[in-house]
């Protein structure tokens, strides 16, 4: 297994650490071991909360769950009954943190929300979570359910002829709503106004079949299909709306169109940029039987014309929510888009739009029913719930080590790597001075790159590995990937280039590795990469973190080789690498909630690479580790800092006018740009070149060159 | 004549090292600890600080470490 040369000694990363702090004798290992966390997790809350009032039943031993008074629910995965209480739990109560045995569920109104509307009456829920439960249902907990149930589905918000309709079969409601007073003012007369029917997406006329069936697929399908049936088949009558949550890799685009086959209706499917336009439409016409003409895209250099009454439409987010001027065709397609009714909205990646986008893409477009898919349902603005009302419940939310269990998804061994900062990096990075370059120097820090070489170097020639290198600050990932002579994908690399090096990646026997910067968290699809080293990260990101592990997840290698037992347990490798005693320890434990949440564990590595190696790693010698802290150093602020991406601008970006601030003799054309350096002696790129320009700023300049230059 | 001063012995890894080192050159002059610096990894320190490089590393410590929110 990679990187376990440290397997037989547990004793040295306590050692490393309990010297570090020397003083400080509670060293915690969050990461280390998830179980141990999470039962020490159970018993300061057995501190906290009394819970010798509960009262076990006599049969405890059969039943799967403890229920708390505070709303929280422990199920026992290795009960006989699990499965059962699994899809229970999964529609009434929000999973809290899924590791192997014990899983942590918690009941809010929202997830209580969900489960009334996918059909489960109050009784029912109280009656089977009695059944479950080991103990007799806290009085608290029983209260909280009615409580949070009692005003759901009462009334309906119905789309008909383009209008929204307000239903109930409870008059008094009616009368209550009526009372506020923007709803009285929307009032329409009664002739009009018919009640009593109920809805029903099959009524609207000019509508045909668009899709008919899936298309059979791989092992992949029935991963999918299992998931899609959850969700939609709790109540066939009824055609909800809310959020599925699937990890990478597990099929969430076979659930969107199957989704859409199923309501038969036309679909405005959102995405979050062109490419993933592009991936939405090619999903389309391969699982379903959809004529390609029936499908169209609309992005800024893709308008395809809408025809026929009936269809799909992908498009992006910022092309349906822009709100300034367009050009002629956008501005047809827009309207067409607004006069009519979908079926079914789409939206890919719910959890990166912000709310004041959604709400405009919601009150533009009107649809019978709202699909959100997302891999990662959690923001560090904690603006996620606002999806519970603009979209719907949680429909979904499939277990992790579940779909890894069933080899769905690759097993991931998640490592962190421990870095020690060598002596004169830790001195330059504690400098108040320096506070601008602290990123800098602990990404730079040597003993990391020689970490990641050491890496790159086992994977690449002991497993033959395909790996991916992500590092956010731009300055690290050129550095890195020039000393170690690897291809690298940022911002500003063309997509011809792009392409270019991807293809080499995926075919290539020589290209095995490649950097990439935050470009390719998200949008990039590489199914052959099974490593990641991740040397840089956007701060305390939890999506990023997770994100970047979706891009190995995708399952690789045979189905039995995978499973538990098999020839390769673990067939996928998730490093990040870390130097200790730095901000970036606060940062890699925050990143890593989400993961540990869903049930992985990280294992911290701390020493790599092995003591015995020596100058065949880079920065070996003191005075090349000294070279590149001056480099570091030299380098000015907004060199160092980090990537700053254009947004996916589509139609808008074209239209804006761009206005930039120049002088006369720049706009002339005669801005002194007469001689140009270029740095031909060391191959470096022509990133390392602009760097070079812009130090030329006398005050940027570094006070060693001040006097040669002064 | 020899000079006999007390003091304390630290042993640490070199990043706490670093540390104390920097602590000691952002204080003025008078209040300058450390008395002599024997390694990388070993100093040899006034004794009157030993609660203050204690409280400092923990704070430092305390501010690399992410509690999660229960």
């Amino acid at each position: 297994m990679a990187g376990d040369g440290d397997r037989g000694r547990p004793s040295k990363k306590f050692k490393i650490s309990s010297k570090a702090a020397h003083f400080v004798d509670d060293v915690e290992l969050d990461s280390a071991a998830d179980f141990d966390e999470d039962s020490r997790e159970r018993e300061r809350d057995a501190n906290k909360r009394d819970f010798t009032k509960l009262e076990l039943k006599v049969d405890h031993s059969n039943r799967p769950l403890w229920a708390c008074a505070d709303g929280r629910i422990f199920l026992e995965t290795f009960s006989p009954l699990y499965k059962q209480a699994y899809d229970f739990l999964i529609a009434i109560a929000e999973p809290v943190c899924r590791p192997e045995s014990m899983h942590e569920y918690n009941l809010t109104p929202h997830s209580l929300y969900a489960a009334v509307s996918v059909g489960l009456e109050t009784e029912t829920i109280i009656n089977v979570l009695n059944k479950l439960s080991k103990t007799k249902l806290p009085k608290e907990m029983i209260d909280f359910i009615h409580g949070s149930t009692a005003n759901y589905g009462k009334v309906k918000l119905v789309l008909k002829k383009n209008r929204y309709f307000i239903e109930s079969p409870f008059p008094e409601v009616l009368k209550t709503l009526l009372k506020d007073d923007a709803i009285s003012k929307a009032r329409i007369s009664l002739e009009e106004y018919q009640a009593g029917e109920t809805f029903s997406v099959s009524k609207t006329p000019g509508e045909m079949d668009t899709h008919s069936g899936l298309l059979d697929g791989a092992d992949l399908a029935a991963a999918a299909e299992e998931k899609e049936t959850h969700s939609f088949e709790i109540d066939p009558a009824q055609v909800l709306s809310g959020i599925i949550v699937l990890p990478c890799g597990a099929g969430k685009s076979l659930v969107g169109v199957s989704a859409a086959c199923r309501i038969k209706k036309s679909c405005l499917c959102l995405a979050t940029n062109a490419v993933s336009v592009d991936q939405w439409a090619f999903q389309f016409k391969l699982w379903s039987t959809i004529r390609d003409d029936q499908i169209c895209r609309f992005t800024s250099d893709n308008k395809e014309k809408f025809r026929g009454n009936a269809g799909v439409v992908v498009t992006t987010y910022n092309m349906v929510a822009f709100g300034g001027k367009r050009s002629e065709d956008s501005e047809k397609i827009i309207e067409e888009i607004r006069n009519r009714e979908w079926g079914l909205l789409l939206m890919d990646e719910v959890h990166v739009v912000p709310a004041h986008m959604f709400r405009k893409v919601i009150s533009i477009t009107k649809s019978h029913c709202k699909l959100g898919l997302t891999a990662t349902l959690v923001r560090e603005d904690e603006r996620i719930t606002d999806l519970n009302f603009l979209i719907g419940p949680k429909l979904y939310e499939a277990n992790w080590l579940d779909l890894v269990k069933g080899g769905f998804i690759a097993n991931v061994q998640c490592a962190e790597v421990w870095c020690p900062m060598t002596k004169e990096f830790f001195a330059e990075y504690l400098k108040k001075e320096n506070s601008q370059k602290k990123q800098a120097l602990y990404v730079m820090n040597p003993n990391k790159f020689r970490a990641c070489e050491f890496l790159i170097r086992f994977h690449e020639q002991q497993r033959g590995d395909k790996i991916i290198v992500f590092a956010d600050n731009l300055f690290a990932l050129t550095a890195y990937a020039m000393k170690l002579r690897k291809p690298m994908i940022y911002g500003a690399t063309s997509h011809q280039e792009r392409t270019r090096i991807l293809q080499a990646f995926k075919h290539s026997p020589d290209v095995n590795t490649i950097f990439l910067s935050k470009v390719g968290d998200n949008s990039i699809d590489i199914p052959e990469a099974n490593v990641i080293i991740q040397i840089s990260s956007h701060a305390g990101s939890r999506r990023q973190e997770a994100q970047r592990l979706g891009r190995i997840l995708r399952a690789k290698g045979r189905l039995q080789d995978r499973m538990a037992g098999g020839k390769e347990e673990y067939n996928a490798f998730f490093y990040s690498l870390v130097s200790t005693d730095t901000q970036e320890m606060y940062y890699s434990t925050k990143r890593q909630q989400f993961l540990i949440d869903q049930g992985y564990s990280f294992k911290v590595i701390t020493s790599l690479p092995p003591p015995d190696t020596g100058p065949e790693l880079s920065y070996y010698h003191l005075n090349e580790q000294l070279d590149l802290l001056n480099k570091v150093l030299n380098a000015g602020d907004d060199v160092v800092g980090l990537e700053q991406l254009d947004e996916d601008a589509d139609d808008i970006a074209l239209l804006k006018a761009r206005r930039s601030v120049g002088s006369m003799s720049a706009l002339s054309g005669a801005s002194g740009m007469v001689y140009m350096e270029y740095n031909t002696g060391h191959g470096k790129k022509t990133a390392q070149g602009q760097t070079k320009t812009k130090q030329k700023d006398p005050s940027k300049r570094h006070a060693l060159f001040k006097k040669r230059f002064g | 004549m020899v000079n006999a001063i007390k003091g304390i012995f630290i042993s640490c890894d070199v990043p706490m090292a670093q540390f104390i080192v920097n602590m000691n050159a952002s204080l003025p002059a008078s209040q300058k600890f450390i008395v002599h610096i024997l390694d990388s990894t070993h100093m040899f320190v006034q004794p009157h600080v030993v609660e203050m490089i204690r409280s400092k590393i923990a704070e430092f410590r305390e501010q690399n470490t992410y509690e999660k929110p229960a």
